[in-house]
C-alpha cells in the first residue's frame, strides 16, 4: 500500500547540509499498524511529511496505492491527501472559530462534496468518536481528549485508506491517551491502515510492528501480534530497510520478533 | 469551493478585528461616494462651454485719458486696424467678457398685452456690433447676425435688435421660434427689442448664476471712455499681438492706456479656480481614504496570515489547494466590503441629504455609492490577493510543526 524506496531528504542552507532522511526504505500493507519511533531529530516528522504529501523529498521513490507519487503537482498532492490520507496532528490542529461540525466539514468541503452528504459523513464520524451530541460546540470547549477524538473523527470522515497520526497522545494525560489509543485501535481493526509517530513506548509496543529511526534511517523494527509487547528489552540497531512482514521474515539484517 | 457559511460564522466568532474592518469601510464609503460626488460636481461645473473659441478670443481694456479724442470715430478706426493685423479673425467692442466674473444682465418683460406681461429669466447682456458673433465664434442657428447699418453707437438706451442664446430663448419662449418676438428693456411697451438670431451657446459673466447660459446681445456700440475690446485671432498668435495692438493703436492716437490681454480660457482658469482647488482636495481626500483603507484590509489579512499559520497549514494539509487559501481570504474579506459597502452606502445617502440640507448640495446620485462600493471590491482584490497569495504558498508541513 506505501512503499518508499530509497528516499533522502536533504535541507541545504548557505553553510550546512542537513540529510533528514538517508536510504530511506519502508513497506507498510493494507491493514498494518505501523509505529515510528526514534530520538529527536531522528527523521521522524520528515517520513511523517513525506509519507502524507505534505513536503518533497530529494531523491528515490514513493508509491501509494501503486501510484508513483514522486512528483506530483501541488494539486495533485493536496486531491490525494484529501482523498486518501487521514491526518492526526500531537496539537490536535482544530481550527478553533469553527464548531465541531464545521472542523469536520473541512476536508470534506475540499473533497466538493453536498451539504446533506457532509452532514451524514459529519455525524457518522462524531458517532464514532462519542462525541454526536456536541457538534455545535467549539474547540474550547472541550477537553484535550474530546479535541484528539475530534481530530480523529476529522480524519476519518474522508473515510480515507490510511491514517497519520504525528504523536496523537502527546499533549493527553494518560488516561485521554489511552482511550485516544484504544480509538486508533479500534479504527485499525475496522480495516483502516495506522502510521503513527510516537515518543511513548507504552503506546509503540501496542502497534503490530514498530520502526525505529536514527540519523535519517530505519534501524531496527520490531513485530508484534495482537497488540501485547513481546519482545526483547533492548532493541538492536541493524541499518536497512524495513519491509512488509513477509518480506522482512526473510531478512537475516533484521530483527524480529513474533509474538507466539 | 467559496465555503461561505462557516467563513461568516468563523467572522461573527471572532469580530473585533472584522468590526474595525467594517468601521473603516463604512466611513470610507460614506465619505468616498459624497466627496466623488462633490468632485463629480464641480467637474461638471467646469467641464460647461462658454459657447466661444476660448483659446483664441483675448479682451484688453482700452482707456482714453484725453478729452479731446472723438471716442466714437476713434473706436471705428482702432476696430479697422486691429483687424487688418496679422493674425487677427476679428475684433469687436464689447459691454462685457465671457466668464470674467463682471458685467451686465437684466431681466426682460414679453407678452402680448400690458395684462399678459411676464418677466423673463435674467440674462447677461452683450452690446456689440456686427462683429460679435463672429469675434465670439459662437454659432448662429437660427435667424441672422445684425446688419452693419443696424449697429446704434452711443447709450444702451439705443438697442433695437437682439440675438440671444437657445438656453434664454427656450426659457422664455419655450418650442415656439424666439425669431421675431419682442421683448421690452422696461415694462412692458418700453424700449422693444425684436429678437433677429438665435447662437446655440453663449455664457455670461458669473459661472455661479443658475442663469448661466442666458445671454443678449444687443445692436449697440458702446461709447465711453473706457472701452473693452473682444479680439479673435489665430491659437499661438496672443503674445505677438500683445506688442502689435497697442504700437498700431498708439500710432494713431498715443493719449491711451491699453492693459490685460487676457484670453477668455484663461479667465475661465482663474473663475473655476475654486471649483478645481476643492476637487482637488477632495480627491486627494478620497485617495488617502481610498489608501488607508487598502492598507487597512492588507494589514487585516497579514496579521490573519500570520496568526492562522498552523491553520493555513493545517487546511493544506487536509486537502485545501492553494486556491482555495487565496479565495478563503478574499471571499472573509469581500463579505467584511459587502457588507460595510451596503451600510455606508446608506450613511452616504444619509450624509448627502445632511448636506443637501446644510450646504444647499444637490442630491446625491446613487451611482456614486454603488460605483464606490464595485471600486472598494476592487481595491479589496488587490490589497487581499498578495497577502493571500503568501499564504497560500505556506507548506501543509506546517501542521506537524509545534511551533
Amino acid at each position: 500500500m506505501l512503499s518508499m524506496k530509497s528516499i533522502s531528504k536533504v535541507f541545504k542552507t548557505d553553510l550546512v547540509e542537513t540529510h533528514a532522511l538517508r536510504d530511506f526504505n519502508l513497506e507498510v500493507k493494507e491493514g498494518e499498524f505501523v509505529a515510528v519511533t526514534g530520538p529527536s531529530g531522528s527523521g521522524k516528522t520528515t517520513f511523517l511529511n513525506i509519507a502524507g504529501l505534505l513536503e518533497g523529498f530529494t531523491h528515490g521513490d514513493y508509491f501509494l496505492d501503486g501510484v508513483n507519487i514522486s512528483n506530483l503537482s501541488d494539486n495533485k498532492s493536496a486531491a490525494i491527501r484529501n482523498e486518501k490520507i487521514g491526518f492526526i496532528f500531537q496539537g490536535f490542529n482544530l481550527i478553533p472559530d469553527l464548531n465541531l461540525a464545521e472542523n469536520i466539514e473541512v476536508p470534506l468541503r475540499y473533497r466538493g462534496f453536498n451539504a446533506k452528504e457532509r452532514k451524514r459523513r459529519v455525524q457518522h464520524a462524531l458517532e464514532q468518536v462519542g462525541l454526536a451530541a456536541r457538534m455545535k460546540h467549539l474547540p474550547s470547549q472541550l477537553s484535550g481528549g474530546q479535541q484528539q477524538r475530534v481530530a480523529i473523527a476529522r480524519a476519518l470522515a474522508g473515510e480515507p485508506r490510511f491514517l497519520l497520526a504525528d504523536e496523537p497522545t502527546g499533549n493527553l494525560d494518560s488516561m485521554m491517551a489511552r482511550q485516544v489509543m484504544e480509538l486508533l485501535e479500534d479504527i485499525n481493526k475496522a480495516g483502516t491502515t495506522i502510521i503513527m509517530v510516537t515518543h511513548d513506548p507504552e503506546l509503540a509496543r501496542r502497534a503490530q510492528r514498530n520502526i525505529q529511526i536514527v540519523d535519517g534511517q530505519v534501524c531496527d523494527f520490531t513485530m508484534y501480534q495482537g497488540g501485547g509487547y513481546q519482545g526483547a528489552e533492548k532493541p538492536h540497531l541493524v541499518a536497512g530497510a524495513a519491509s512488509g512482514l513477509d518480506k522482512s521474515s526473510d531478512d537475516s539484517k533484521q530483527t524480529q520478533r513474533v509474538a507466539s | 469551493m467559496l465555503h461561505i457559511k462557516p467563513i461568516i460564522n468563523t467572522l461573527m466568532r471572532s469580530k473585533s478585528g472584522p468590526i474595525l474592518l467594517l468601521i473603516q469601510i463604512i466611513l470610507s464609503v460614506a465619505i468616498v461616494a459624497n466627496a466623488s460626488f462633490i468632485i463629480g460636481e464641480r467637474l461638471a461645473l467646469m467641464d460647461r462651454e462658454s459657447g466661444t473659441v476660448e483659446e483664441e478670443v483675448f479682451d484688453f481694456r482700452l482707456y482714453a485719458f484725453d478729452s479731446s479724442i472723438d471716442i466714437e470715430s476713434q473706436s471705428l478706426r482702432d476696430m479697422r486696424a486691429i483687424r487688418e493685423l496679422p493674425g487677427v479673425i476679428d475684433a469687436t467692442t464689447t459691454s462685457m467678457v465671457p466668464l470674467s466674473g463682471g458685467g451686465w444682465s437684466s431681466g426682460y418683460t414679453i407678452g402680448s398685452s400690458e395684462k399678459t406681461a411676464k418677466d423673463t429669466e435674467s440674462a447677461a447682456i452683450y452690446y456689440g456690433d456686427d462683429h460679435m458673433v463672429n469675434t465670439f465664434g459662437v454659432d448662429l442657428i437660427e435667424g441672422r447676425n445684425f446688419y452693419e447699418t443696424e449697429i446704434l453707437t452711443g447709450s444702451p438706451d439705443l438697442a433695437t435688435h437682439a440675438i440671444v442664446s437657445k438656453a434664454f430663448a427656450k426659457a422664455t419662449w419655450g418650442d415656439e421660434s424666439a425669431i421675431g418676438q419682442i421683448m421690452y428693456a422696461g415694462d412692458w411697451g418700453d424700449k422693444p427689442l425684436q429678437v433677429i438670431g438665435v447662437v446655440d451657446k453663449l455664457q455670461g459673466a458669473w459661472v455661479n448664476s443658475s442663469y448661466l447660459d442666458n445671454s443678449v446681445i444687443l445692436n449697440v456700440r458702446l461709447v465711453n471712455v473706457f472701452t473693452k475690446v473682444l479680439v479673435r485671432a489665430e491659437v499661438g498668435t496672443l503674445a505677438q499681438l500683445k506688442e502689435a495692438i497697442p504700437a498700431v493703436l498708439h500710432k494713431d492716437q498715443p493719449n491711451r492706456v491699453i492693459e490685460g490681454f487676457t484670453l477668455i480660457s484663461e479667465h475661465r482658469k482663474r473663475v473655476y479656480r475654486n471649483h478645481e482647488l476643492m476637487a482637488t482636495v477632495l480627491s486627494m481626500m478620497v485617495i488617502l481614504l481610498l489608501l488607508i483603507t487598502s492598507l487597512g484590509l492588507a494589514g487585516m489579512v497579514m496579521f490573519n496570515i500570520e496568526r492562522r499559520t498552523k491553520q493555513i497549514g493545517t487546511r493544506r494539509a487536509l486537502g485545501a489547494k492553494r486556491r482555495d487559501i487565496i479565495s478563503l481570504f478574499l471571499v472573509e474579506n469581500y463579505i467584511i466590503c459587502i457588507v460595510g459597502g451596503i451600510i455606508g452606502g446608506l450613511v452616504a445617502v444619509q450624509l448627502g441629504q445632511q448636506l443637501m440640507t446644510l450646504y444647499s448640495l444637490p442630491k446625491l446620485e446613487l451611482i456614486y455609492p454603488i460605483v464606490t462600493i464595485a471600486g472598494l471590491m476592487v481595491l479589496t482584490t488587490i490589497a487581499v490577493i498578495l497577502p493571500a497569495r503568501k499564504a497560500a504558498s505556506i507548506s501543509p508541513a506546517t501542521a506537524t510543526r509545534s511551533v
